[in-house]
C-alpha cells in the first residue's frame, strides 16, 4: 500500500515544500494540543467566574461602563463605574462574558473539532467508500441506482442538510470520561469532555458522496487492468478482488481526500455550533456565536476561537496540499466542501 | 443541434433527482422524533382536537397517499400551510427566494471577477511577490469559515469604522434599480450596497480563494504543456497566449470544480444569511427548524435542491459550450 | 575564421575564406543553455556554434538527452524555467531590422546582421513567425485542443498580418486583446481575433501541404485528425508567417514509417518552394542522409562533430559519430533508433562534467589527454566548415597513450547503475 518510491515522493515533496513543513507543524501542535488538553489548558474551560469576565488579551487593554452588584461590609450594592481593564497574564487570551479563560476553551475546544472532523471522516469513508467500490466494480443497475443516489445527495448543500438533520434530530450528546484525568495525571480538569453524537453522524451521512465518487472511480479504472481481470479468470471472489485489488489502489486519492474532508468537517462541525445545533458547548463556533453579543466590548472572544478554526484548517488543508502533491492522485479540487 | 441534445438529456437526469430530492425531503419528517400535531395543537389540546388537527393535515392516511397528495401538490405550487402562521408555505419561501439569490449571485459575480484575474496573474508571476500574496489569500480564504469571516467584517467595517449595515437586506437591488430609473436617485443603490456588502463578501470569499486557487494550478499546467510553447512558438503575443488558449483551457476544470462546489455556496448562503439577519430561504430554513414548521421547512429545501439542480445544469451546459467536445462523447 | 565573432573585425559579411558562396542566414555562436533545478545546474547546451545558409537544409542529430531540442527553443527564445539561455550570440540577417535596431540597440547589430539575443524581448519575439518557425515533435499534443485547427492556423496568420500592417508596433499584435476581450469572445464567438481573410488563408495553408476537404477540416477540433494529417496541418501553421528558417524538431518520430516519408517529402518540397532555410532536428541518421545538406552531431550538449554531408558522413573524425555511423547499416533505411556506443549519455550536471572529453567514458579510442582537458571545437580536412571537438582532430590515435584503466572504470560504472 505505502511503497518505498511513494514514501520517497512524500520526502522529497516535503523538503522541498515550505508550506509543507508548516502544514505539518501545525497539525502536529493542534493534535498534541487537543490530546493532552488538560496538561495544556491553564484553567477549567467551564468553570465560570463573573469577577473575571471580559478580560482582554494579553497587550489589550479595554474601558468598559460597568455595573456590578458587589458585597460591601456585608450588603450588596451596586456601583456604576467606568473602568480600564487590563490583560492579566494569567488568562493570556483574555476571558469570556462569563470568566472562562479563553486559551483553556480554545485548547478544549481543539478536541471537539478534531474529533468530529476525524470520527465524522472516517464514518462518511466507510459509508463512501464501500457504496463507490461495489457501485464501480459491479456496475449496470447497481452503479445507476447507488449513483443516482449520491445525486440525490449532492443535490442537498451538504450544510443545509446537516443543519436540517441535526436541528430536527436534536442533539444526542455523550460524555465520555477524559482519559487522562481517569489515569489521574491531571485531576482537577472536568472529568469528562462531550462528544457531540448526531453532529458526527449526521456529518458523516452528508459527506459520504465525495468518498464514493472517488472510489467509483477507482474502482472502474481498476477493475479493467490485466491483473484484475486474470484474477476473475482464476476464479477469485469478487469481494477477495474487491479487498486485494481494488481497495488498495484506492487508498491514495482517499487518503488525500480524508485530509481534505477532516478540514471540511471541522468548518461544518463549526457552523453547525455557531448555530447551536451541535449538542456540546465547549466547541470553537459555539464561542464564536457567542461572541457575537459583546462585537462592541469584548472582541476577542469571538475572534480568538476564529483564529484557532483558520489556523488549524489551513494546517489540515496545506498536510493534503502536500500528500496531493506528493502522491498525485489526480482529484483535483474536489471534495473540499468547506467554506461554511 | 448536438448541444440542444445534451441540454434535453441533462434536463431529463435533473428531474429524476428533483423527484429523489422530494422524496428525501418528504421522508425526513418521518425519520424525525416528534409528531407534527404538538406543534399546531395547544398543549392542552384534548384528544378530539389532536383528531381533528391530524385529519385535517391528512396525518391519518396511508403513507403513499400523503406522499402523492405531495408530490400532486407541490406540481401544482402547493406546498401546504405553514403550522405557525397558517398561510400559504410557497407564498412564504417564494418571497424569500429574491434575497437569497441577489445575495448569491452578487457572492458569485464578486468572486469571479477578482478571482480569475488574481489566479491568472499569480500563475504568471509565479514565485513573485504577487504570486505569494495570492496564494497566501487563497490560502486562508478556504481555510477561514464564513460566518466567522462575516461576524470580523461586522467588527471592523461596522462597529468600528461604521460603514456598513450589519443586519437586514434594505431596499432591494430591483427597487433600488426601479428607484435610481424612476427618480434619478442613486439612493436607493447605495443603500443596497450598504446592506448586500458585507454579506456578499463573507459569502463570496471562500469562492474567490477557491477559484484563484483552480486558476492558478490550471494555468500553471496550462502554461507548461506542448500546445503552449507550440503557440508561442508560432509568434502569438503573450495576451493571447494566456486568455485565448491557457487561460479557456483553464476554465474548463474550474467549471467543473465550481459545479460541484454550488452546494457550498447555497450552504453558505444559510449561515451568512444568519450572520446578517439577512431575510432570505436560509432563516427561514433555520426558524422552521427550530419551530418545526413542517410545510415551510420543506418547501424551502425543496426550492433549493430545485435551484441547485437547475444551476447544475447551467454549469454543464456552460461547460459544453467552453469545452465542445464533451457534447460527442 | 575566429569562433569568437563579437567585436573583432570579422564582421558577419566578410566569410571571405569560405567555400560557400552566401553568407549565412543564421550564425549561432556559443551557445549556452542551462537549468537550475534542485539537483543542480544542468548544462543542456553547452557553447554550440553552427551556421545556416539560405535555402540549406541544415540537421542536427543526436540521441535522446544531447540538447537538440533545447537548442532549437534557445533560438526561439523559448526556453522556459528553470532554464535559461545563459550565453552566446544567435546572428541574424536581416538588413532592415539591422537597419532600425542600429541605433538604439548598437551592440546587437553587425553589418546586416542582428544578434537577437541582445534586442528586447518584445523584439526578439516578433521574429518569431516571419523568421523563425518550429514544428514540435507530437502534433497531438502541440495544438490546443479546444480550438478548431483552422482557428489556430488563421491566429497564426493573423498575428503576421496585423504586425505587417504596423510593422513599428509590436504593441499591435496584441492590440485589443486582453481579458476584457476574451470574455466578450467568450459570450460572442461572431467577436475574434482572426479576420475573415486570415480565415481564408488558413484553408489555402491546408490545401497547400495536402490536406484533402481543407475548408471541413478548418472547422474540425486535432482530436478529429489523424496525426499524420495533424503533423500536415502544423507544417501549414509553421509556413503562416512565412519564415526564414524553419526549425523542425523530429518532426516524423510521433508518426507511423509510411507517414513519415509523406511528411519528410512533403517539408523537402516546401523548402523548395518557399525558399527557406530548414533545421532538421533528429535522432535518425537515415533522415539526414535523405534531407540535409549540411549537419552537425550533438552529444552531452555539444556539437561533437559539423560540417558538409560528405565532411560528417564520408570522413568522421569524432568516435561518435563513427560509432553512430556504424551503427546504421544503411543509411537510406530510416528505421533504425540510435543507441549504437555502449553506455549513456552523461547527465549533464554541472559539477559532475569536469573539464574532459564528455564522450570518454564511452569513447573507444579515449587517450589520456581527453581527461586531462576538454578538447576545443577545431577545424579539420574536409570542407572548410568541417570543425571537430576531439583530440583525434589534430593527432593519431595512439593505443599506448589509450585512457588506462578504462575497461574496469567502465565495469565498475555498469555495477553501480544496477
Ligand atoms: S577527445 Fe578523446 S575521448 Fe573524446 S572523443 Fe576524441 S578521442 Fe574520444
Amino acid at each position: 500500500m505505502i511503497s518505498p518510491r511513494t514514501l520517497g515522493n512524500l520526502r522529497r515533496e516535503f523538503r522541498s515544500s515550505a508550506l509543507a513543513k508548516l502544514g505539518v507543524l501545525i497539525v502536529v501542535v493542534v493534535v498534541g494540543v487537543a490530546v493532552l488538553a488538560p496538561m495544556f489548558a491553564p484553567h477549567d474551560p467551564t468553570t465560570q467566574n463573573l469577577d473575571r469576565s471580559q478580560l482582554p488579551p494579553v497587550g489589550f487593554s479595554t474601558t468598559t461602563n460597568s455595573t456590578s452588584t458587589e458585597m460591601v461590609n456585608g450588603s450588596l450594592e451596586v456601583i456604576n463605574e467606568t473602568n480600564e481593564i487590563n490583560a492579566t497574564l494569567t488568562y493570556p487570551l483574555g476571558t469570556d462574558s462569563l470568566g472562562r479563560g479563553m486559551l483553556s476553551r480554545v485548547i478544549y475546544g481543539a478536541r471537539t473539532s478534531l474529533l468530529v472532523g476525524l470520527l465524522g471522516t472516517i464514518l462518511a469513508a466507510v459509508v463512501g467508500v464501500s457504496v463507490g467500490l461495489v457501485a464501480g466494480y459491479y456496475r449496470g443497475r447497481v452503479d445507476d441506482t447507488l449513483m443516482r443516489s449520491a445525486d440525490v445527495m449532492l443535490a442537498f448543500p451538504s450544510l443545509v442538510l446537516a443543519i436540517a438533520l441535526v436541528g430536527l434530530w436534536g442533539r444526542a450528546a455523550w460524555r465520555v470520561p477524559d482519559p487522562l484525568v481517569v489515569a489521574g495525571i491531571t485531576p482537577e480538569m472536568p472529568a469528562s469532555f462531550v462528544l457531540p453524537g448526531t453532529v458526527i453522524v449526521v456529518v458523516g451521512l452528508v459527506n459520504w458522496v465525495w468518498f464514493a465518487r472517488v472510489a467509483r472511480g477507482e474502482a472502474l479504472s481498476v477493475r479493467e487492468q490485466s491483473y484484475v481481470k486474470a484474477a476473475r479468470s482464476v476464479g477469485a471472489s469478487n469481494s477477495f478482488i474487491i479487498r486485494r485489488h481494488i481497495l488498495p489502489n484506492s487508498a491514495t486519492p482517499i487518503l488525500v481526500l480524508g485530509t481534505i474532508q477532516v478540514a471540511a468537517i471541522i468548518l461544518l462541525e463549526s457552523a453547525l455550533s455557531f448555530l447551536g445545533f451541535s449538542g456540546t458547548t465547549l466547541s470553537w463556533g459555539f464561542d464564536i456565536a457567542r461572541g457575537r453579543d459583546y462585537l462592541a466590548s469584548s472582541w476577542w472572544i469571538s475572534t480568538v476561537p476564529g483564529i484557532a478554526i483558520v489556523l488549524s484548517v489551513i494546517g489540515i488543508n496545506l498536510l493534503g496540499d502536500w500528500l496531493r502533491d506528493a502522491l498525485d492522485p489526480g482529484i483535483g479540487g474536489e471534495g473540499g466542501s468547506g467554506g461554511a | 443541434m448536438a448541444l440542444g441534445r445534451f441540454v434535453l438529456k441533462r434536463a431529463l437526469q435533473g428531474i429524476v433527482v428533483v423527484w429523489g430530492v422530494v422524496t428525501v425531503v418528504f421522508g425526513l419528517r418521518f425519520i424525525t422524533p416528534g409528531n407534527p400535531i404538538s406543534v399546531i395543537a395547544p398543549l392542552d389540546a384534548s384528544p378530539e382536537t389532536r383528531q381533528a388537527i391530524a385529519r385535517e393535515l391528512g396525518l391519518n392516511d396511508p403513507l403513499y397517499v400523503q406522499y402523492l397528495d405531495y408530490l400532486l401538490g407541490l406540481l401544482q405550487g402547493d406546498m401546504g400551510y405553514s403550522y405557525i402562521s397558517n398561510t400559504q408555505a410557497s407564498a412564504q419561501v417564494f418571497a424569500r427566494l429574491p434575497a437569497t439569490l441577489e445575495l448569491a449571485v452578487v457572492a458569485t459575480i464578486v468572486a469571479v471577477v477578482i478571482s480569475i484575474p488574481l489566479g491568472v496573474l499569480s500563475a504568471t508571476r509565479r514565485n513573485e511577490p504577487a504570486d505569494y500574496g495570492a496564494t497566501l489569500f487563497s490560502l486562508a480564504g478556504i481555510s477561514t469559515p464564513n460566518f466567522w469571516l462575516g461576524i470580523m467584517l461586522v467588527l471592523v467595517f461596522a462597529v468600528q469604522l461604521e460603514i456598513f449595515k450589519t443586519s437586514g437586506r434594505g431596499p432591494g437591488f430591483v427597487s433600488a434599480l426601479s428607484m435610481l430609473v424612476t427618480q434619478g436617485s442613486a439612493a436607493g443603490l447605495l443603500s443596497w450596497l450598504s446592506y448586500i456588502t458585507l454579506p456578499a463578501l463573507a459569502l463570496g470569499t471562500y469562492f474567490t480563494a477557491l477559484i484563484t486557487r483552480l486558476t492558478r494550478s490550471g494555468m500553471l499546467d496550462e502554461l507548461g504543456s506542448a500546445y503552449v510553447k507550440a503557440v508561442r512558438a508560432k509568434g502569438l503575443p503573450e495576451t493571447l497566449v494566456r486568455y485565448k488558449h491557457a487561460l479557456r483551457n483553464t476554465l474548463v476544470p474550474v467549471i467543473t470544480v465550481l459545479g460541484l462546489q454550488l452546494g457550498t455556496l447555497i450552504g453558505g448562503a444559510v449561515i451568512t444569511e444568519a450572520v446578517f439577519d439577512w431575510p432570505g430561504l436560509g432563516t427561514l430554513v433555520i426558524t422552521s427548524i427550530t419551530a418545526r414548521d413542517w410545510p415551510i421547512l420543506q418547501g424551502s429545501l425543496v426550492v433549493i435542491g430545485v435551484g441547485f439542480v437547475l444551476i447544475n445544469i447551467a454549469v454543464d451546459t456552460l461547460y459544453a459550450y467552453v469545452n465542445p467536445q464533451v457534447v460527442y462523447e | 575564421m575566429l569562433e569568437d565573432r563579437a567585436g573583432s573585425e570579422d564582421a558577419p559579411d566578410g566569410s571571405g575564406a569560405d567555400t560557400t558562396t552566401a553568407d549565412p542566414i543564421l550564425e549561432v555562436r556559443n551557445l549556452s543553455t542551462q537549468f537550475f533545478t534542485a539537483e543542480g545546474q544542468v548544462n543542456a547546451v553547452e557553447s554550440v556554434s553552427f551556421d545556416v545558409y539560405d535555402g540549406e537544409i541544415f540537421g542536427i542529430v543526436g540521441e535522446s538527452g544531447s540538447g537538440k531540442s533545447v537548442t532549437a527553443l534557445s533560438i526561439l527564445d523559448l526556453v522556459e524555467s528553470p532554464g535559461r539561455v545563459t550565453a552566446g550570440e544567435i546572428w541574424y540577417r536581416n538588413p532592415d531590422l539591422a537597419d532600425d535596431m542600429r541605433d538604439s540597440h548598437p551592440e546587437a547589430v553587425e553589418g546586416e546582421y542582428v544578434d537577437t539575443r541582445r534586442v528586447p524581448t518584445g523584439v526578439r519575439r516578433s521574429l518569431r513567425g516571419p523568421t523563425f518557425s518550429m514544428i514540435f515533435q507530437d502534433p497531438m499534443s502541440s495544438f490546443n485542443p479546444s480550438i478548431t485547427v483552422g482557428e489556430q492556423l488563421a491566429e497564426a496568420i493573423e498575428v503576421q498580418r496585423r504586425a505587417r500592417a504596423n510593422p513599428r508596433s509590436t504593441r499591435s499584435r496584441t492590440q485589443g486583446y486582453g481579458l476584457g476581450r476574451f470574455l466578450t469572445d467568450s459570450l460572442l464567438p461572431s467577436r475574434s481575433y482572426v479576420s475573415a481573410e486570415s480565415r481564408e488563408r488558413a484553408t489555402g495553408l491546408l490545401d497547400q501541404v495536402g490536406i484533402p476537404d481543407s475548408a471541413e477540416r478548418a472547422a474540425e477540433y486535432p482530436n478529429q485528425f489523424s496525426g499524420g494529417m495533424l503533423q500536415r496541418a502544423m507544417v501549414a501553421q509553421a509556413l503562416a508567417g512565412e519564415p526564414d528558417v524553419l526549425i523542425a524538431d523530429e518532426p516524423t518520430t510521433a508518426l507511423d514509417v509510411t507517414i513519415q516519408a509523406q511528411i519528410l517529402d512533403l517539408l523537402a518540397d516546401l523548402q523548395d518552394e518557399e525558399d527557406m532555410s530548414v533545421i532538421m532536428i533528429t535522432h535518425d541518421l537515415g533522415v539526414i542522409a535523405r534531407m540535409c545538406d549540411r549537419v552537425g552531431v550533438m552529444y552531452a550538449g555539444e556539437i561533437a562533430e559539423r560540417g558538409s554531408l560528405t565532411d560528417v558522413f564520408d570522413r568522421p573524425v569524432h568516435p561518435y559519430t563513427e560509432g553512430l555511423l556504424e551503427s546504421i547499416p544503411d543509411p537510406d533505411d530510416p528505421a533504425p533508433r540510435l543507441q549504437p556506443i555502449e553506455g549513456n549519455v552523461p547527465s549533464l550536471i554541472d559539477s559532475e562534467m569536469g573539464n574532459r572529453c564528455y564522450f570518454a567514458d564511452r569513447c573507444p579510442k579515449a587517450m589520456d589527454e581527453c581527461v586531462a582537458e576538454k578538447p576545443a571545437e577545431v577545424d579539420t580536412a574536409g570542407s572548410a566548415e568541417h570543425r571537430v571537438r576531439c583530440v583525434l582532430a589534430e593527432r593519431e590515435y595512439d593505443p599506448t597513450r589509450a585512457l588506462s584503466g578504462t575497461e574496469e572504470d567502465r565495469e565498475r560504472e555498469a555495477s553501480a547503475d544496477d
